[in-house]
């Protein structure tokens, strides 16, 4: 018994420096949310200038790893977290997280702003990223190659994509993956046959395609996107270990209170409350 | 792009004429040097050559695209053990040792998955898991049929992984009833909603059968599955398994097929309510027939035992936990002397073992832990309980 207090003593006192480890408050994941998360950032550490965060993107996977891994406080998600990773999270700390909505998104597909097609369907758009549609003449547009442009598989836009259009099948293998939903924007910006798809807060100086449903075509606008019409409307999340205490605590009732959503607005989405 | 490039191209030779010009040398002009290319020439030229890396990377990152989808992981535990000395002499060690090696590769398509799993320790390499898996098509990877040598489909700590496991080995009902945990067969697993369902058929005898490892030694195949659910903060199931085994009993002439069969109960809770960290209670009852045990396997012999598990986090980097497990290995048999000493316990008495875990976790890929089990054997007249607690510090890195 003596040998095992001892060593159960050895092993707390390995324990301690990480016990001790305090101060800044890590926040990472999602490149659609990180400028979001930024922005919540800058204007609470400007209220309490004693918090410290510190935002940095790399994907939702990349937050969700980290969170998992025990590397970051919280995770920044646009996709809910996959059975597998909270079945991770779950085996490593006993807990099965905190999912907390923080705003809005509506995931939306641009093209060049001279292409002429304004609408597609969603089995149009399944079929582009399935490579099974490959020329815009199949879809009302000019006889030209289609340019697919898509995201790296750490983000969670591309999980979402994957999820709600492909139904979990592969994108086609000519689909060049890009870094973040700027690049996306910057792409297609610059191909006049490209395609890419992001979050609603990026699309700026291209066209945004609308969802064809029946006759009608849904815009991603604020109205639809709110009222869930548009078909691909998402939350946006906050991921937690544990119930949110100190800082983290303050950090998330920041983000959802009239100011944090008043920055949500600011940004680009649309608020959760 | 084009715009950038045009930019750079026409500021650096204005970079160069902006330093201080060297005095003219006093040489006879220079014969005509050929006319430079004009900027758009030159940008036509660069935008080629980007396009071309462009195409190299497209190729390339085309080439190593299906190597995203095989994953290497592994993990080593190394210990050090130290169990009481009996007063029989039986037992009693220090010892440093390699419990666990493991190297798994796993590629995993669409539709496919390939899992090979090798063990490797100072007594030789072994084979754990060699799957072949096909992910039913249009069911995104929710339902699967596997055929190959694979985990047994039963109640909760023979499937977990014993590189997540708190305690340095599973418990004794388990490790009596499903001895290295795998078998060959073919396996269904499906899931839908909550709900969770794993069944298939199998050889029965595992992977370490005395007599005959690695081939099935009968025509008998058992059925063994487990229906579960899982709300994320409790989750559970039932468990079964039926079939026989041939062999020969103490009064058999003849090779006979006893009943092998098992039944059981799993529930996991996860609770969050302590400040210090999250909170786990997990439990699991099995009772059966036939099981193997000391390299013998005992024919037709009913057993049962139960574990209770209590896990509490602390921060982020610790964690401790207190299991009892009990295990009556012949079910109806009162406890016994051992009929060729008095003074020790009969094999078949039963046995409950206490046991207490701190475990600290170096980051992602390393954790150590200090475990204290205390056995305690059902004893009868003068027959005393065995000296046999054991001390186990284990330190584990994986990837």
């Amino acid at each position: 018994m003596k040998t095992f207090i001892a060593s159960v003593a050895a092993v707390l006192l390995l324990a301690l420096p990480g016990a001790a480890r305090a101060g800044t408050l890590t926040v990472k994941g999602s490149d659609t949310m990180v400028i979001l998360g930024q922005r919540w950032a800058e204007e609470l550490m400007k209220k309490n200038p004693h918090i410290k965060l510190q935002v940095t993107g790399g994907g939702s996977g990349v937050g969700l790893s980290a969170l998992i891994n025990g590397t970051t406080d919280i995770a920044l998600s646009s996709r809910p977290m996959k059975d597998a990773e909270g079945e991770k999270l779950r085996t490593r700390f006993n807990t099965t997280g905190q999912e907390i909505a923080v705003a809005r998104d509506g995931v939306t597909f641009y093209v060049h702003e001279s292409n002429p097609v304004d609408a597609l369907t969603q089995e149009q758009l399944k079929g582009i990223y399935l490579g099974d549609i490959a020329n815009w003449k199949e879809v009302g547009g000019p006889d030209a190659p289609i340019v697919v442009y898509s995201r790296e598989n750490s983000s969670g836009t591309y999980v979402f994509v994957k999820d709600n259009l492909l139904d979990g099948e592969d994108y086609t293998s000519s689909a060049q993956t890009l870094p973040g939903t700027a690049a996306v924007v910057n792409a297609v910006s610059k191909e006049k046959n490209g395609i890419g798809y992001g979050g609603a807060a990026y699309a700026k100086g291209i066209k945004e395609v609308k969802i064809k449903k029946g006759n009608e075509a849904i815009a991603p606008s604020a109205e639809n996107i709110k009222s869930g019409k548009y078909p691909l409307a998402r939350d946006l999340y906050f991921y937690l270990r544990n119930k949110p205490a100190g800082d983290a605590k303050a950090f998330i009732d920041f983000a959802l209170s009239p100011e944090g959503q008043a920055v949500v607005t600011k940004v680009g989405y649309f608020p959760v409350k | 792009m084009r715009n950038l490039i045009a930019a750079l191209l026409t500021l650096a030779p204005g970079a160069v004429l902006a330093q201080e010009a060297p005095p003219a040398p006093e040489t006879p002009p220079a014969q005509e040097a050929p006319a430079e290319p004009d900027v758009d020439e030159r940008v036509t030229t660069t935008e080629g050559k980007i396009a071309s890396i462009e195409e190299q990377l497209a190729e390339l990152m085309s080439a190593f695209s299906p190597l995203k989808k095989l994953k290497f992981s592994g993990y080593v535990q190394g210990r050090y053990q130290y169990e009481l000395t009996r007063e029989d002499g039986i037992g009693g060690f220090s010892r440093f040792a390699v419990r666990r090696g493991r190297l798994k590769a796993t590629y995993t398509g669409d539709i496919v998955q390939f899992v090979l799993q090798i063990d490797a320790v100072p007594t030789g390499v072994t084979l754990r898991d060699a799957e072949a898996t096909l992910f039913v098509p249009g069911t995104k990877q929710n339902m699967s049929v596997t055929l190959g040598q694979m985990k047994w489909p039963f109640g909760y700590e023979a499937v977990q992984s014993s590189s997540d496991r708190e305690f340095p080995e599973r418990t004794r009902v388990v490790r009596a009833f499903l001895p290295d945990e795998r078998d060959r067969g073919v396996r269904y697993s499906g899931k839908l909603g909550v709900f969770r369902l794993s069944a298939g058929l199998f050889d029965g005898n595992g992977i370490n059968y005395p007599g005959s490892v690695g081939v099935d030694n009968d025509k008998e195949k058992d059925v063994i599955g487990r229906a579960g659910f899982d709300l994320k903060w409790i989750s559970g199931g039932i468990s079964g398994w039926y079939g026989h085994t041939l062999g020969l009993g103490p009064t058999d002439a003849y090779r006979h097929a006893y009943e092998r069969s098992r039944i059981g109960a799993d529930l996991q809770l996860y609770l969050d309510f302590l400040p210090l960290g999250a909170t786990a209670l997990k439990g699991e009852y099995i009772r059966g027939k036939s099981y193997v045990s000391g390299g013998a396997e005992h024919f037709g012999r009913p057993a049962s035992g139960w574990y209770a598990l209590l896990v509490q986090n602390i921060g982020l980097s610790n964690a401790v936990a207190v299991r009892y497990d009990y295990f009556d290995p012949a079910n109806g048999t009162p406890a016994l002397t051992d009929p060729r000493d008095a003074t020790r316990p009969a094999s078949t008495n039963a046995i409950g073992t206490v046991g207490v875990t701190a475990i600290h976790y170096f980051g992602e890929h390393l954790k150590v832990s200090a475990t204290y089990e205390h056995p305690m054997t059902a004893t009868l007249a003068e027959a005393r309980d065995p000296r046999d607690d054991l001390f186990t510090l284990q330190m584990q890195a994986r990837f």
